[in-house]
């Protein structure tokens, strides 16, 4: 009969009270590892449109992140192929990229000349297989998947953009959007003109839903002719004097020359920068989707690796790989956190939610354990005194006493982990629909607890000191009562 | 005060013992300058009406009060010089408690109980199981050894408690009223076995009673009144305050 047994036996005394005290901390527990499994998914999801969307590390010319959507040529990365080429041959880096691609985002005006409407936008350019092998990762096995890129197998200059861009640049008809009162169209496309609707409606969706035209015109084009570009660009100087770069001026020649007659889904895009919007483009737009929110512009290369916890490894790499381009130019690897301040504001806020629940459920489960071995004292009184009689110390009654707080803990966590991981079954079960901040689609509500380790221990253990902890103040004044008058109390 | 001619060899002795507590504000004397010598191997017994002062005395002799003033010697063992963890071996090594109301761990059976001083002890288990069973059957529940405390009459709760008390071999048995919650065949029964204790393992049991029985029973009677001792009458010779 050891300690831990007798102390078993003690809360096996009053089944009932230790039963209320157990249910209080395994609905506590079950709780705190509700909330943390809710949270973890959220953090998962976001995490995942993030690294879909932009890779888990960027490739960039330094300063870019700070003064580059001010003058992205400036700050343009040069040599991208050559870059790319040294982390696709790279070893080590091979081993750890899935995907390494090129991007170009811009802002501009997209206009509807058939319709005479148009509205500023933020583009992005992008090779659509890698696109689309990007938007295949699914690292933390969520159930939500993204739809690939329609842009895949497209014409060379076929656009996707918003529904909000869409739907300014009255093309809902011919792209079949939903919402598009005909009065609008009507009064619009007669009465206003056509920089005055371009304003308007940028200032209705450009904060809302940040138009943007992703075109496969602009991936290839840019991945053709970026290589040739760039090249030229080094060789002017990079690119930073008042004249207009060879490429841009060679891609504008090619864009006039070939500018097919327009069309219900033809669209003119005119890309600005810091000199002027140097860069025309008209492209046909295949389909018209709902867009996030993107917090940075960019021009850089992406690298999607096979895991998130590799990201310290692959920087590491990169930065000796790199180190052979930066007598050209100063360049920067930045991850998914640094690129999207959103991720990370979103999940601190989930931890001090969590935080503050974990604290509240604390204090529950540390006022009901100490209130119950408090009972516990005051009705074993005789048994102390009479433990202490036959020679059992102050430590000894300590110890008897915290440790049935402490298997108290242990029961209620337990319990509460089993109670935590079955409602989450059932609520994945559900798998109610709702809409996660930044999101467009409804994904169901998750709360992803089973695999959480460190949740499940972290809320274990808490639980467990919590309890003990609490114990331990009725266990002090247990060991410290008067024998004589512990025997005499009735 | 008394003073014994020839005194023999003590198990307890008390030097001067004062004792008081306080009701409120007033402080109320309950043990007023008590010289005493409980002799080894003896059967004693403390007389004296209600709130002479019994219990506090064998508190003080049981270790488990200390004096305001005065000496406790408990088998040569100046009590007041030890510190509370100290105090605490001493008593489970020197002294065995019997209550007046049995105090028996309610949720450990009654071999468990007997056991349990031999574990605050660390004594090896088979050694813990051999003395077990012979205290059980000495005390004649050999076939109650699993039962709870809940389980046993009052009569074998108490019989649990006296070897639980003689479990470790202490040199003294202190026992509060050890019939007082018995029936008069019970008590006489209970009562015959500690005699029957003292005589097998020459332990000297101290105890409080109001019960004649116990007097004739006794070797030594120490009768008590307002926290003095007016007389203590030894087997052949009465010793007077």
């Amino acid at each position: 009969m050891n300690t831990l047994q007798l102390a078993l036996r003690n809360l096996l005394r009053n089944r009932r009270r230790s039963l209320a005290t157990l249910l209080a901390m395994a609905v506590g527990s079950a709780s705190i590892l509700l909330f943390g499994g809710f949270s973890a998914n959220v953090d998962y999801e976001l995490l995942t449109r993030h690294v879909r969307k932009g890779g888990h590390l960027q490739v960039q010319q330094r300063d870019f992140y700070l003064y580059g959507s001010g003058d992205p040529i400036a700050y343009g990365l040069a040599d991208h192929g050559r870059i790319l080429k040294a982390i696709r041959d790279d070893e080590v880096l091979s081993s750890l990229v899935r995907v390494a691609t090129p991007t170009l985002q811009f802002g501009g005006i997209a206009g509807n000349s058939a319709a005479g409407v148009s509205r500023t936008i933020i583009g992005a350019g992008f090779v659509a297989e890698d696109i689309n092998r990007m938007r295949e990762w699914n690292e933390f096995g969520l159930r939500t998947t993204a739809a690939p890129s329609a842009l895949q197998g497209s014409a060379a200059d076929a656009a996707v953009v918003g529904t909000g861009v869409a739907r300014v640049l009255l093309m809902c008809e011919a792209l079949k959007i939903a919402n598009c009162p005909a009065v609008q169209k009507k009064s619009l496309a007669s009465d206003a003109p056509s920089g005055d609707l371009g304003t308007k409606a940028n200032g209705k969706a450009k904060a809302k839903a940040n138009g943007k035209a992703n075109g496969k015109a602009n991936g290839k084009a840019h991945g053709k002719s970026n290589g040739k570009s760039n090249g030229k660009r080094n060789g002017n100087g990079n690119g930073n004097g008042s004249a207009l770069p060879a490429d841009i001026a060679q891609l504008s020649l090619q864009e006039a020359q070939a500018a097919p007659a327009a069309g219900p889904r033809r669209i003119d895009v005119l890309v600005a920068s810091a000199r002027g919007a140097p860069n025309v483009a008209s492209l046909e737009v295949i389909r018209a989707e709902d867009q996030g929110v993107k917090e940075l512009d960019d021009v850089s290369i992406m690298l999607q690796l096979a895991r998130t916890e590799q990201i310290e490894q692959a920087r590491a790499r990169l930065v000796t790989v790199l180190a052979g381009f930066s007598a050209t130019q100063p360049l920067a690897v930045l991850d998914f956190r640094q690129l999207n301040p959103f991720y990370v504001q979103t999940m601190q806020m989930f931890d001090t939610i969590f935080g503050f629940v974990f604290v509240l459920i604390g204090g529950i489960v540390l006022f009901t354990v100490s209130n119950t071995m408090n009972t516990s004292v005051v009705e074993r009184t005789v048994e102390i005194g009479t433990l202490r009689a036959m020679g059992l110390r102050r430590g000894g009654i300590l110890r008897l006493f915290v440790a049935e707080g402490a298997l108290l803990g242990c029961a209620g966590a337990l319990l509460g982990a089993a109670l935590g991981l079955l409602l989450a079954a059932v609520v994945n079960r559900v798998a109610m629909p709702w809409l996660p901040p930044g999101n467009v689609e409804l994904v169901p509500f998750t709360v992803r607890v089973w695999g959480e380790g460190r949740l499940l221990l972290g809320t274990l253990v808490g639980i467990v000191c919590i309890a003990t902890v609490s114990a331990w103040w009725p266990a002090y004044r247990a060991a410290r009562l008067d024998i004589v008058d512990a025997l005499r109390h009735v | 005060m008394q003073e014994q001619e020839d005194p023999p060899q003590a198990v307890v002795e008390l030097v001067r013992v004062e004792k008081s507590y306080h009701l409120g504000s007033v402080l109320v004397p309950v043990i007023k300058g008590i010289n005493l010598i409980v002799r080894p191997a003896c059967f004693s017994v403390l007389l004296g009406p209600s709130g002479s002062g019994k219990t506090t005395l064998l508190n003080l002799m049981g270790c488990v009060d200390k004096p305001d003033q005065g000496e406790v010697v408990v088998a040569n063992c100046q009590v007041g010089a030890l510190d509370d963890d100290a105090l605490s071996d001493f008593r489970g090594e020197t002294i065995g408690f019997i209550f007046q109301n049995f105090n028996l761990l309610p949720v450990l059976s009654a071999y468990e109980n007997i056991e349990y001083p031999l574990l605050l002890a660390g004594a090896p288990a088979s050694k813990r199981g051999a003395r077990v069973q012979r205290l059980l059957e000495a005390v004649g529940l050999g076939d109650k050894a699993k039962n709870l405390p809940g389980q046993l009459s009052g009569g074998q709760r108490q019989r649990v408690a006296i070897a639980r008390a003689l479990a470790r071999k202490p040199k003294l048995v202190i026992a509060d009223e050890p019939t007082a919650n018995l029936d008069s065949a019970t008590g006489a029964a209970i009562l015959a076995l500690m005699r029957s204790m003292v005589d097998r393992y020459a332990i000297s049991f101290l105890f409080s009673s109001h019960d004649p029985e116990v007097i004739k029973a006794a070797d030594d009677t120490i009768f008590l009144s307002d926290g003095v001792i007016q007389s203590v009458r030894r087997k052949g010779a009465v010793g007077l305050a």
